[in-house]
């Protein structure tokens, strides 16, 4: 159904002249409990309604089913007509609900017998409901702002049910008449207003509505096009229980819906208030929903195979079908290939509510096509969320889904060691909550904007499988990492990294094994400090995917880059002898007198001052990966940020002077090969006659080797 | 969506082309090379996709049910034979026949009709068949549109000025007509050949047949996709948004929720690879946690991913398309306006995963959730007033419910404009007052003639009396002290 379609817009317009409080006729008897216990006691006389209140109960009720079925966009302004006119709410959605319509209604009362029938007209209300027809809705508000320059397409179409009690056909006519012409007037007046929209097609349903055991002064009257813009058709029912089912079969046909009704449902019963007998009966109970639910009957055309019957009023039929004893199997929820919203045909009797209310505690039905063969076909089910009932259509024919191939015959799918637990963690962090309409943040963004920006966050360095990282495999890094991806830090948060660092380098000092994966390396894998470097390497790549979010992100960056730099003594003392760790002195005693300083170089490099640098750091970043062959790589960024900034220099903010110093001395120093003498040197003084303390001259090779 | 291929195996079919200085073609073989090509096609990058051929002539025969079988059905296509006349009505029959009893009438399939544009003469041939079309009986209905959702494409063994030169081409556009516009004729450009036949068939594969490749991203980490079957564009409502909404290929993961429902599939494709791929990360994880993933597929369009099993324990990503929309899924609420549950004030999960912020409680309740008053069948009236007696008789035991369901009744009775109804209750009450035995507790006299008064009071419509939010309230009475302690 179209959104703008008729249905947009229901106007009831409800006689409220003296006539309406006649009676309908019809009589309840209300004193039953005690007929059949105390003798000797007269019962009370029957009630019986006015055709007022009988007009209302059905009014109410054809709301109280579209309100189920069509929570929102489908509207009613409810308007009553005597002498004046009293139009008991808006088109606002808010003011969509029959209990605020309940409460409008007892304040208007039943219509005063009394009151002179000469000033007291429908004609009011018509008029009325016209007016009203042309009052924008803020869907139709919402939509033409949106759509700018086609807003043309809002189309503004609305139905008119007048509940009357008409004196004739000519007095049919006449008010007929009196909308289409009002419909001209208005549609005259709306075309100047922003605020009214012409009416583009109306349908006007008269229902005359007649005491019992009357003749009928109206005759019935199908559906005739009065004009290119309105329709009228006319029903001429008795008050009580025939106008019930009028309204009904009104309703359906109005807003497309079908009727199902689930039949074997087993009920307990107590027999009466004093036997306290159980026993289980099957139960009957017909349920209203959107005509989709049935699509699959009515295209396959064996609507009457389900079990489809016509009943009395000749215009409803309702497709049977037959509960299935309540199990959930979520393969079923699988071909699920649409949910529908139900309302209750019957709505406060008891079958009624104990299926509703079975519904609502939680469980589900499975509802099961009756058929003459064996075979039995699952085809719908019945569900609650959040307080709603839905009818669920289920695919009962071969799915196209079936035997889909693994997902581990995929792309990745042999890879084993993928981070399932980390990223199910991950994905609990990023989990997504409703949010109040209004809350915006103070960059304008949405909250499901906001979610995808954290999920830009947190993923700007996340290592699929387990032997690509080391850090995610360490407990000790947990906070830090937990707190880096954050859009801002607090001191606190800062202080937390800062400890984790430094937790780290104890945990180095003491030589703690670490969690490196040494599958795809030969032997027994990286050493010792090999593997604190891939730490800290790893460990500094996630902290620099931050550095851009806040001022404190730095400050965890730096403090790894001052720590990193390992205290150099013990390390020295355990390294001696050992050849290959060798040019890892000279980067350790340069660390040692730059140790304060070690970060401003760093800071430097991130200002991107040197391009050549950059190149390096992206170089790293893509070393950092692969835990087969980070090492000699990984040295050179390092060394050469090292040799070529001048301690001195480096120390306190940097000068343009400095900064242009560096620049050309590293161009030079491309342009030629560096002393060898110079590269081992500290702090510019370099040890003479190193060969004679050295076994051999490795290191100098291989320094020579980095810078080249 | 599974495809059908009627070919026609009709004696025109094996009118020789003429192709110069080569053996001798039949128009079925160039057919056949077509198919061939599409079969081809179909295994390499539609695998996943189910196909069935249909021969027919004046009578059909399904060669090979519903497959994934391409080689089953390259065979079948080798083993043509030759038969009579073409007869096109009862073919398009049994196609509606053989989808309906496979896939039931919602799923969406392809009917490939390949022809040699000679659609019979007499009874049984298409004119034969548009011309008759208005003049069916219900049991007789000519079999388009199909009640499926369908595109039927023609592909002719034959060039348009052949088909124009009769009422071919004519009847064929009636045909997609029928059909509701859904589908599309091909014809042969140059001499009938086989490059010709090749370059047809390969506008069919680039218009129907092309894979669905998308990339799947969750902030900074991807993964390539294909998706099975291909997602169709969807209009919702032609008349206030006109154009088709169509997925988008760059998929975004938002986040994750938990709920239910589904109508398509996703699966990696089958590029050979040791390298990690981020689908096979987050199946596990969902799988493992049973958790969905919401997906972002265009402007106001979602779907949500999630691991299925089937039961051979082989699970695969799955992925659902919501209807577009914000508010697909009204417990879940407008899509834009759920964020990451971090900037909510207090964790919605709970600090112990106890609790959800979903489902969204609607803001009125539906009737069936609210105990709303309904007396349009006589029995609803009847035991509203039975429960007010039945707990009037066990006052003071059962003030609270008894002013409850009297009060209930009363605001009912006041909104139907049924005072006559709140006279007589009255009525009865006082009544049931007189017939109080003497070990009656003296409040229920007093509750009992309190209530009746109220109601009089009410039913004259005074506004003092009837207000609709208005109470009626216990009487305190001396005695009610003690009775004020039951249950409600």
């Amino acid at each position: 159904m179209r959104i703008f379609s008729v249905s947009h817009k229901t106007a009831f317009v409800v006689d409220h002249c003296p006539y309406m409080a006649e009676s309908s006729r019809q009589l309840i008897e209300c004193d039953m409990l005690t007929k059949s216990r105390s003798q000797g006691v007269i019962p009370l006389a029957p009630v019986s309604k006015s055709l007022w209140t009988c007009a209302i109960e059905c009014s109410m009720e054809y709301c109280r089913i579209l309100y189920d079925v069509y929570p929102t966009k489908k509207l009613v302004n409810y308007i009553v007509s005597d002498s004046e006119v009293h139009i008991l709410n808006s088109w606002k959605q808010e003011n969509q609900n029959t209990q605020e319509l309940m409460t409008a209604l007892a304040a208007v009362g039943p219509p005063n017998p009394r009151q002179d029938p000469e000033c007291c007209s429908v004609l009011h209300g018509l008029v009325a409901a016209v007016e009203s027809l042309c009052k924008i809705t803020e869907y139709q508000h919402e939509s033409r702002t949106t759509l700018m320059d086609t807003a043309d397409r809002v189309a503004n179409r609305g139905r008119i049910i007048c509940l009357t009690n008409a004196k004739s056909d000519t007095h049919v006519r006449m008010l007929e008449d009196c909308v289409l012409e009002t419909i001209q007037e208005q549609n005259k007046r709306a075309a100047g207003s922003d605020r009214l929209m012409p009416i583009q097609q109306c349908e006007l349903v008269l229902v005359h509505i007649y005491p019992q055991g009357e003749e009928t002064l109206v005759s019935d009257r199908q559906k005739k096009e009065l004009s290119s813009v309105l329709s009228s058709e006319v029903h001429s029912v008795r008050a009580g229980r025939y106008l019930a089912g009028k309204l009904n079969v009104l309703v359906q046909q109005h807003f497309d819906l079908a009727s199902t009704t689930i039949t074997n449902i087993p009920m307990k019963v107590r027999l009466t208030e004093e036997q306290h007998a159980n026993t289980s009966a099957n139960y009957d109970v017909e349920l209203l929903h959107h005509r989709d639910a049935h699509i699959e009957f009515i295209k396959s055309g064996d609507l009457h195979m389900a079990g489809s019957t016509s009943r009395d009023s000749g215009l409803k039929e309702t497709v049977t079908l037959k509960w299935c004893t309540p199990r959930t199997n979520s393969v079923e929820l699988h071909y699920c290939t649409g949910a529908y919203r139900i309302s209750p045909v019957d709505v406060n009797s008891r079958p009624s509510s104990c299926l509703t209310n079975f519904l609502l505690n939680g469980r589900s039905v499975l509802l099961e096509q009756p058929r003459k063969s064996g075979s039995k076909v699952i085809s719908h089910m019945l569900s609650s969320h959040g307080g709603e009932i839905f009818l669920h259509v289920l695919n009962s024919t071969r799915s196209t889904l079936e035997d889909p191939p693994s997902i581990s015959e995929g792309c990745g799918g042999r890879v084993t060691d993928y981070r399932i637990t980390d990223f199910g963690e991950f994905m609990r962090e990023n989990r997504l909550t409703p949010f109040p309409e209004s809350m915006v943040d103070a960059a304008c963004r949405t909250p499901v904007e906001r979610a995808k920006f954290q999920l830009e966050r947190h993923t700007r360095y996340w290592p699929m499988i387990i032997s690509q990282t080391t850090i995610f495999n360490m407990q000790a890094v947990v906070p830090l990492a937990n707190l880096i991806v954050k859009d801002t830090l607090t001191d606190e948060d800062v202080l937390t990294c800062q400890k984790t660092v430094y937790n780290l380098v104890d945990m180095e000092r003491k030589s703690d094994p670490l969690p490196i994966s040494t599958a795809g390396s030969r032997g027994k894998g990286p050493k010792r400090d090999e593997q604190y470097r891939i730490m800290w390497n790893e460990l500094e790549t996630l902290v620099k995917a931050h550095v851009g979010t806040s001022e404190r992100h730095q400050r965890v960056l730096d403090c790894i880059s001052a720590c990193r730099s390992k205290p150099p003594e013990e390390e020295e003392r355990k390294k001696r002898g050992r050849k290959r760790e060798d040019k890892e002195d000279k980067t350790e005693k340069n660390g040692k007198d730059t140790e304060e300083k070690g970060w401003t170089t760093d800071s430097e490099r991130l200002k991107g001052v040197m391009e050549r640098e950059k190149d390096e750091q992206s170089e790293c970043e893509i070393i950092k990966d692969s835990p087969d062959s980070p090492e000699p790589l990984n040295k050179k960024p390092r060394l050469a940020t090292e040799e070529q900034q001048p301690p001195e220099k480096s120390k306190g903010p940097v000068s343009l002077l400095t900064l242009w110093t560096n620049r050309i001395t590293q161009a030079n120093s491309r342009k030629h090969q560096e002393f060898a003498g110079r590269l081992s040197s500290v702090n510019s003084k370099a040890e003479l006659y190193q060969h004679l303390k050295e076994e051999n001259g490795m290191d100098v090779h291989e320094n020579g080797k980095a810078t080249r | 969506m599974p495809t059908v291929v009627l070919l026609d195996s009709s004696l025109s079919m094996t009118r020789p082309v003429s192709v110069e200085g080569s053996e001798e073609f039949q128009r079925k073989n160039l057919a056949v090379h077509g198919l061939t090509m599409l079969f081809e096609h179909m295994a390499t990058n539609y695998r996943l996709e189910f196909t069935s051929l249909v021969a027919f002539s004046s009578l059909w025969e399904l060669l090979v049910p519903f497959s994934r079988d391409y080689n089953t059905l390259q065979e079948a296509l080798n083993n043509l034979e030759d038969y009579d006349k073409t007869c096109l009505e009862a073919a398009l029959q049994g196609v509606s026949n053989v989808v309906q009893q496979e896939w039931g009438t919602s799923c969406p399939c392809q009917v490939v009709l390949v022809t040699d544009g000679a659609l019979g003469i007499g009874r049984g041939s298409l004119r034969h068949s548009l011309q008759t079309v208005k003049q069916r009986v219900d049991d007789k209905k000519f079999p388009l549109p199909f009640p499926f959702p369908s595109k039927l494409y023609v592909m002719c063994i034959a060039n348009a000025e052949e088909l124009q030169a009769t009422d071919s081409m004519d009847n064929l556009e009636q045909l997609i007509n029928l059909n509701g516009g859904e589908g599309q004729i091909y014809t042969m450009e140059g001499p009938l050949c086989l490059k010709s036949v090749q370059s047809m068939f390969g506008k069919l594969i680039d218009q129907a047949y092309s894979p669905f490749h998308a990339v799947l991203r969750c902030g900074n980490l991807t993964s390539d996709v294909q998706v099975f079957p291909r997602p169709e564009p969807v209009t919702i409502d032609e008349e206030v948004d006109p154009i088709p909404k169509t997925v988008q290929t760059e998929g975004d993961e938002i986040g994750t929720g938990a709920t239910d429902d589904t109508e398509e599939e996703t699966s990696t494709n089958q590029m050979a690879g040791k390298s990690p791929n981020f689908c096979v990360l987050l199946h596990g994880s969902l799988k493992v946690e049973g958790m969905v993933a919401l997906v972002q597929l265009g402007p106001d369009w979602f779907g949500m991913l999630y691991s299925q099993a089937d039961s051979k324990k082989k699970s695969n990503l799955m992925m659902s398309l919501f209807d577009p929309g914000s508010e697909p899924l009204p417990w879940l609420g407008r899509m834009s306006q759920l964020g990451p549950a971090s900037d909510a004030a207090e964790n919605p999960y709970g600090e112990d995963d106890s609790k959800s912020p979903f489902p969204i409680q609607p803001k009125h309740k539906r009737s069936y959730a609210q105990n709303v008053t309904v007396w349009i069948k006589a029995s609803g009236l009847q035991t509203d007033v039975q429960k007010i007696l039945r707990n009037a008789k066990k006052l003071p035991e059962k003030t609270q419910t008894f002013y409850k369901e009297l009060n209930r009744l009363r605001k009912a009775a006041l909104a139907f404009g049924f005072w006559e109804l709140l006279k007589s209750v009255a009525e009865l009450l006082e009544r049931e007052c007189t017939l109080l035995p003497d070990s009656a507790h003296p409040d229920a006299a007093f509750q009992l003639s309190h209530a009746a008064q109220q109601l009089k009071l009410a039913s004259s419509g005074d506004s003092k009396y009837a207000a609709f939010e208005q109470n009626i309230t216990p009487m305190l009475t001396d005695f009610s002290g003690g009775g004020g302690a039951d249950r409600i």
